[in-house]
């Protein structure tokens, strides 16, 4: 452990405050009266704390539902692409199955713009009834991460010996023993990483959300477009929403920090 | 399998047995079916069904799905508001990621060293990449808007007289606030990529170097530099691909305005999708922007391949 250079400490101070001073003036602004908004010099310590944005932003502006929705699209979403994830990428790292290409095809999703897809979606979904549904949002997320879980796995199981899993075989286990006997129990840890970063993905998307619900399946970051274009009148319920949003995020966020090189470059470098 | 030796029926036993078999057998491909069909079903089936509406009129304002040739790429290509977008987003990605790039290389080298506290410090750095890029936009309005915000107060104070910027509907100041909501939430990302680039390189090489009395900057250009390579394209091209979808920021700080100032690509295909409704237009624009960004996706994924083969 050595001592920074005074220089360095000043550096890293610096950038510390300009991430936390908007995090801070918004929760700050989530527990202060409205009567404080315009008050001149600005408040940084409310002095009567208020929690009536919260029930404001999550009650009035229906905040909740889309809570519960994002809840719902999230997980559900979440499990599909994980267990589809796994599957894809253990057939990849073991078999090598359909070669490089299939494998490109499948990153290569990950980086075509949200906007050439999601249009000639919400056309198809507007023929098949599945707009502003659970299930087409659901399965829209799924193969929104679909990428990220299955790079990432593919990662984590070439990094687990083979060995055991021919042994197996030889002891005449089927394939699929091997892999859900063996393989998968191995792969655990990676495959919470992996899930955590898709449900993240999921819970702050905000594109396919306003393109593909409106006003039933709703997901949480949508309800901010409530609070556009008034000056200023709902700059409390914006920020306490904001406040109900990022804690569950950031939490799980931080539990898989060790994970997150991985997780940005889908696997290709190891932190 | 143990379930198989219960089976009382030598023919249901014979047909589990080849089903089974069969199954073993092509494994592997039953493994990567559900995401293939998820992926044609969502992915590629929307991009085939819009090469038709590619050539129709598809507007929710017209009834009827009369073919029109080439209409829609050219009103796109005629239409200023889609050259303007195209010019900014290019801009804005630019600048955004050159400064990430800086400012988490800058991060990078000065956490590289452990010293007490580090581990909190990078918790805190990394924070906002777990925070809807919405909300990120919604917490610097907050700080930005006047007379709200208290940016132009503290300004005040640091200049000595009254500070009136209006800096999301003023030019050239909404800019620099759409850059600054980027670079808050995207340096993280540089950074620790960087990071791990950095901490991978041989300690004793810096030891030789130091043992040889080489300069801080000789260092870093002959040892640092060189080794991190691979490393900084990867992380700037990922970014950059990132960098040209912006409309979350957009969409919450300004709304595109004033009048059409801060649209970006996707901002201004939105608009011409699902606010004025011309669908087919809008199609058309956005596969003029994927095949711009395809030949950059394509270099990108044969790179990683290439990482990751090594």
């Amino acid at each position: 452990m050595a001592r920074l250079p005074i220089g360095r400490i000043l550096f890293i101070g610096l950038y510390l405050l300009f991430v936390l001073v908007p995090l801070y003036w918004m929760f700050i602004t989530s527990i202060k009266p409205s009567d404080d908004y315009l008050a001149v010099p600005p408040i940084w310590v409310p002095k009567q704390p208020t929690l009536v944005h919260y029930s404001a932003a999550l009650f009035a502006y229906r905040g909740l539902q889309g809570l519960i929705n994002s809840l719902i699209i999230s997980l559900s979403a979440t499990a599909l692409s994980a267990l589809f994830g796994t599957l894809m990428a253990y057939s990849f790292a073991r078999f090598n199955t359909g070669g490089k290409h299939l494998a490109f095809w499948v990153l290569s999703q990950r980086f075509l713009p949200p906007v050439a897809v999601v249009l000639p979606i919400f056309l198809i979904y507007r023929i098949l009834g599945l707009h502003d549904t659970y299930f087409g949002m659901i399965i829209a997320y799924t193969v929104f991460t679909l990428p990220v879980s299955v790079w990432m796995m593919f990662a984590y199981f070439r990094g687990i010996p083979k060995s055991m899993e021919e042994a197996a075989l030889v002891d005449g286990c089927s394939r699929w023993m091997s892999f859900r006997k063996i393989a998968l129990p191995l792969a655990i840890p990676g495959i919470v990483a992996a899930a955590i970063f898709a449900f993240i993905a999921c819970w702050t998307e905000f594109f396919f959300a306003l393109i593909l619900t409106s006003r039933y399946t709703f997901t949480l970051p949508t309800v901010f477009r409530a609070f556009l274009g008034f000056q200023g009148a709902q700059y409390g319920e914006a920020s306490a929403l904001a406040i109900v949003s990022l804690v569950p995020s950031i939490i799980l966020g931080t539990l898989v920090q060790k994970h997150l090189v991985r997780g940005l470059t889908l696997g290709a470098v190891r932190g | 399998m143990a379930q198989v030796g219960n089976m009382k029926q030598a023919g249901s036993l014979s047909r589990l047995e080849a089903l089974s078999e069969w199954s073993d057998r092509h494994f592997k491909w039953l493994l990567v079916v559900p995401a293939v069909v998820l992926i044609l079903a969502l992915s590629v089936y929307p991009l085939l069904f819009s090469i038709w509406v590619l050539f129709v009129n598809y507007d929710f304002q017209i009834p009827g799905h009369a073919f029109v040739g080439l209409k829609n790429f050219q009103q796109v290509l005629v239409d200023p508001v889609a050259r303007w977008s195209l010019w900014l987003t290019i801009a804005l990605s630019v600048t955004n990621v050159a400064i990430e790039f800086l400012l988490g290389l800058a991060l990078a080298l000065t956490m590289v060293k452990t010293f007490r506290g580090r581990g909190l410090v990078m918790s805190i750095i990394i924070v906002p990449l777990f925070i809807s890029p919405v909300i990120v936009g919604q917490a610097w309005t907050l700080l930005l808007q006047r007379p709200f915000g208290p940016t132009n107060y503290l300004l005040g104070l640091l200049t000595g007289h009254e500070v009136a910027i209006g800096w999301l509907t003023e030019s050239p100041w909404l800019y620099f606030s759409l850059i600054i909501a980027d670079v808050w939430q995207w340096t993280p990302f540089m950074f620790v990529i960087l990071l791990a680039g950095l901490t991978s390189i041989p300690p004793n090489l810096y030891e030789a170097a130091e043992i040889d009395g080489v300069g801080d900057w000789q260092v870093f250009r002959r040892i640092t530099l060189p080794f991190l390579g691979p490393m900084i394209t990867l992380a700037i091209t990922f970014r950059l691909l990132d960098a040209i979808k912006l409309f979350d920021t957009i969409f919450i700080m300004t709304g595109g305005g004033p009048g059409t100032k801060t649209y970006t690509s996707s901002f201004y295909l939105y608009t011409v999708g699902f606010t004025q409704f011309h669908l087919s237009q809008a199609t058309a624009g956005s596969w003029i922007f994927l095949a711009l960004t395809i030949v950059v996706v394509t270099a990108l994924v044969r790179k990683l391949l290439e990482v990751d083969q090594s």
